[in-house]
């Protein structure tokens, strides 16, 4: 009996020790369950990059330069990301570069670890709204002086994505493109409803009421089953549409110039807010669209709004007519919410000035060539590539290439995905299900905002 | 005779030295490294600096923790009883001698063998207004009138029922065998006796299966407990701990601490409280076991 009991006590002690520790384990390890292939893609994307930058040199026995390529595109953006290596690696003979695809919700996370240990690849991908952050962990490097070997003209970039990525003078990233929140519609029902003009445009007047009444004689117009806005309930989209009306208004960043303050600035945030809450209340938006993307893509719904990366999905949609424009000017000033795929140069074991300048000749080449990025729909980031006919051919992309200029970039703190996660999100999903208000909704986000800030 | 005993712990050892290498560089050692972690600010990329008893300071005070350890602990309390009574039923069904007894321990079983992603897509899928499985049945009933929809997922209290809901068919399988199994093991004389004394199966149940299975039964809600606490994929996928992280277990917020603010020692901190309240929690049952134990022997 005590035998037993000690031997039980023995058993339930280690049992407990190796499930509480799998459970920490778990976090890691249940999330490579959702992202498996991001799991064993970056594991032989360690062992690739390690082999060729060892072994590299070793075929040609010239000066031949392999690039390890670390990106986080998955889909139609996965596949115009590969294609636009494999031409590159055709075009320079002298430049190899090895694309590894990561799964998107685990890149950052294995890109700072693998940098950390001495492990990361010779060029990755950032978002500009998150470098800041990866120049504070000292994930990646500045680029002025090998820019400069590399023949890269920051002139040629559009300065309003280029200035986004300069962060104390000193230029850490190559944009490719920029991606804004713009707005879709379907032109057969909008012509039903008779709200389509003859260029094919819908016709409403750019502003508040005007917008208002586009919804309101849609829904009055069209069947009851359609949506007039497909939107979702919740996260990003609503998020960035209350960021565009927002940036409209002429509101400033979340984080005051200090990146140390949080500056919500209130009553802008709740006349914006209380807009976008007006269409779920208003029965514009049908309420938890469980999903809104479908609502259009089915031709049920009139217009929706989301990022231009859509715009290759519903091209390949058989049977939806649809047209892109920018989002409409609700407010008093014209903006809207974007962000930029950037390529960036991480920190190396081995700081080797002649893979630096090859990537840096890789990047420039990605953003020449951006006509073929943007297949995807994404705006390309050199104003030149827009006057090529390979990108003028393509459709709807020119009805919304303008915008690059009016993205609204946050300020480059450290904290914006965080704030964006933990504190914008959660607060302005509660305004859209109608359990807060969007006044409270504000002070409680100057709160979160202030909170993460410190942290 | 000593010597020979000697001897035998020697290759007894010996026998062990693999298991314990392996069980010391994978639990034993990242388990200390993890209480190092605890008294550093410690990134993604270890930039550490010493901040000695900071973490614990902090994590007492954080209600964001307690809040979800809190929404852990229901989830436990809730789930649990369940689980286990649902488990015992299952296995009474499988048990009976009638043609379908295969085909009850195939469907019970088969949930669990599902990885958390797919089951957790299937329990969205399920419970998603407008065309989820539920509401179509509310409405094909009328339980739900026309044009009304439940939104399980986005109100906190219809979200802590779908997740419960889906966890235990997911898990119950595991539970199911164990039960099935112990059920098995109930000699068949004992019933054969008390049939022929006059018990009914009403009596037969509460009189010799229960008992019987009390331990067994013991183990698994031991087991369960700890299983319940570490809950945190399937809410991760269904609600991402939304509305208002009304719904965001503590391994969640782990999981946000270390790998998204990239701030493993508070991370490490939580876990470790975790493990605390765990550890305490065995070993109370433990003691309470025992004590059940000795009553009935």
């Amino acid at each position: 009996m005590k035998k037993r009991s000690i031997g039980f006590a023995v058993l339930a002690l280690l049992l407990s020790f190796s499930v509480i520790l799998s459970a920490c384990g778990s976090s890691g390890g249940g999330n490579s369950s959702s992202g498996n292939n991001g799991g064993n893609s970056a594991a032989s994307g360690n062992d690739g990059g390690a082999a060729s930058s060892d072994s590299g040199s070793g075929n040609s026995g010239g000066s031949k330069v392999t690039l390890s390529f670390w990106t986080l595109f998955d889909g139609g953006d996965g596949d115009n990301m590969q294609a636009m290596v494999d031409e590159f690696n055709k075009t320079h003979p002298n430049i190899q570069v090895k694309n590894t695809k990561l799964a998107w919700g685990e890149y950052y996370t294995k890109l700072i670890t693998a940098v950390g240990n001495g492990n990361g690849p010779d060029v990755g991908i950032s978002h500009t709204s998150r470098l800041p952050d990866l120049i504070d962990q000292g994930v990646v490097t500045d680029l002025d002086e090998t820019a400069a070997d590399a023949g890269v003209d920051w002139n040629s970039f559009n300065q309003n994505l280029l200035n986004a990525t300069v962060v104390d003078g000193k230029h850490y990233a190559v944009p490719i493109d920029t991606h804004p929140f713009i707005m879709f519609y379907n032109t057969k029902l909008l012509k039903e409803a008779g709200l389509l003009g003859e260029d094919g445009k819908p016709v409403f007047e750019q502003s508040a009421d005007g917008f208002m009444t586009f919804l309101k004689t849609l829904k009055d117009k069209l069947p009851a089953k359609i949506t007039p806005f497909a939107l979702s309930n919740s996260n990003d989209d609503p998020y960035r549409f209350w960021w565009a009306l927002y940036s409209q208004l002429g509101g400033n960043d979340l984080v005051a110039d200090d990146l140390k303050t949080a500056a919500v600035d209130k009553e802008k945030g709740i006349k914006a807010a209380e807009f976008i809450q007006n269409l779920y209340t208003q029965g514009y938006i049908k309420k938890n669209d469980p999903d809104f993307y479908k609502n259009f893509q089915s031709g049920t719904a009139a217009i929706m709004m989301t990022g231009v990366w859509a715009t290759g999905t519903w091209e390949s949609t058989k049977g939806l007519e649809f047209g892109a424009m920018p989002i409409p000017k609700i407010f008093d000033q014209e903006a809207t919410w974007g962000d930029s795929h950037t390529i960036i140069l991480p920190v190396t074991k081995k700081d080797d000035p002649e893979k630096r300048k090859a990537a840096l000749t890789f990047a420039n080449w990605i953003a020449d060539n951006g006509q073929i990025w943007a297949k995807a729909g994404h705006i390309p980031s050199k104003p030149s590539v827009l006057e090529k006919e390979e990108y003028k051919a393509m459709p709807y992309r020119s009805d919304y290439a303008a915008v690059a200029g009016t993205v609204k970039f946050n300020k480059p703190s450290t904290k914006n995905w965080q704030i964006r996660d933990n504190v914008s999100f959660k607060f302005l999903n509660e305004v859209w299900a109608g359990k807060m208000t969007p006044a409270e909704a504000m002070d409680k986000m100057q709160e979160g905002v202030q909170k993460e800030l410190n942290d | 005779m000593r010597m020979k005993k000697g001897r035998a712990d020697l290759q007894a050892l010996l026998f062990l030295l693999p298991f314990l290498a392996v069980y010391g560089l994978f639990t034993i050692w990242p388990m200390l490294k993890g209480v190092e972690m605890t008294f550093y600010k410690w990134t993604l990329i270890r930039k550490m600096s010493y901040i000695g008893w900071d973490n614990y300071r902090e994590v007492l005070q954080d209600r964001e923790v307690w809040e979800a350890l809190w929404h852990s602990a229901i989830f436990v309390v809730f789930t649990t009883p369940t689980m286990i009574v649902l488990s015992i039923t299952l296995a009474l069904i499988a048990n009976r001698k009638s043609v379908l007894q295969k085909f009850y321990r195939s469907i019970f079983f088969i949930p669990s063998v599902l990885s958390v992603a797919v089951a957790s897509y299937l329990g969205l899928f399920v419970f998603q207004p407008y065309t989820g499985l539920v509401n179509s049945v509310l409405h094909l009933f009328g339980i739900l009138p026309e044009g009304s929809e439940l939104f399980w997922l986005t109100e906190t209290a219809l979200a802590w029922v779908a997740i419960s809901v889906l966890t235990l068919w997911w898990t119950v399988g595991f539970n199911f065998i164990l039960h099935l199994s112990a059920i098995q093991e109930i000699p068949e004389e004992i019933y054969e006796a008390a049939r022929l004394d006059g018990a009914n199966d009403r009596q037969m149940f509460w009189k010799i299966t229960l008992p019987y299975l009390a331990p067994i039964t013991r183990t698994i809600t031991m087991l369960q407990i700890i299983a319940s606490f570490k809950v945190f994929m399937q809410i991760y996928i269904i609600t991402g701990g939304g509305p208002l992280d009304k719904t965001r277990p503590i391994i969640q917020l782990i999981y946000q601490t270390g790998f998204k603010k990239n701030d493993l020692g508070y991370a490490a901190t939580m876990s470790y409280l975790l493990f605390v309240i765990l550890l305490i929690l065995s070993v109370l049952q433990y003691w309470l076991n025992n004590r059940k134990g000795a009553d009935v022997r």
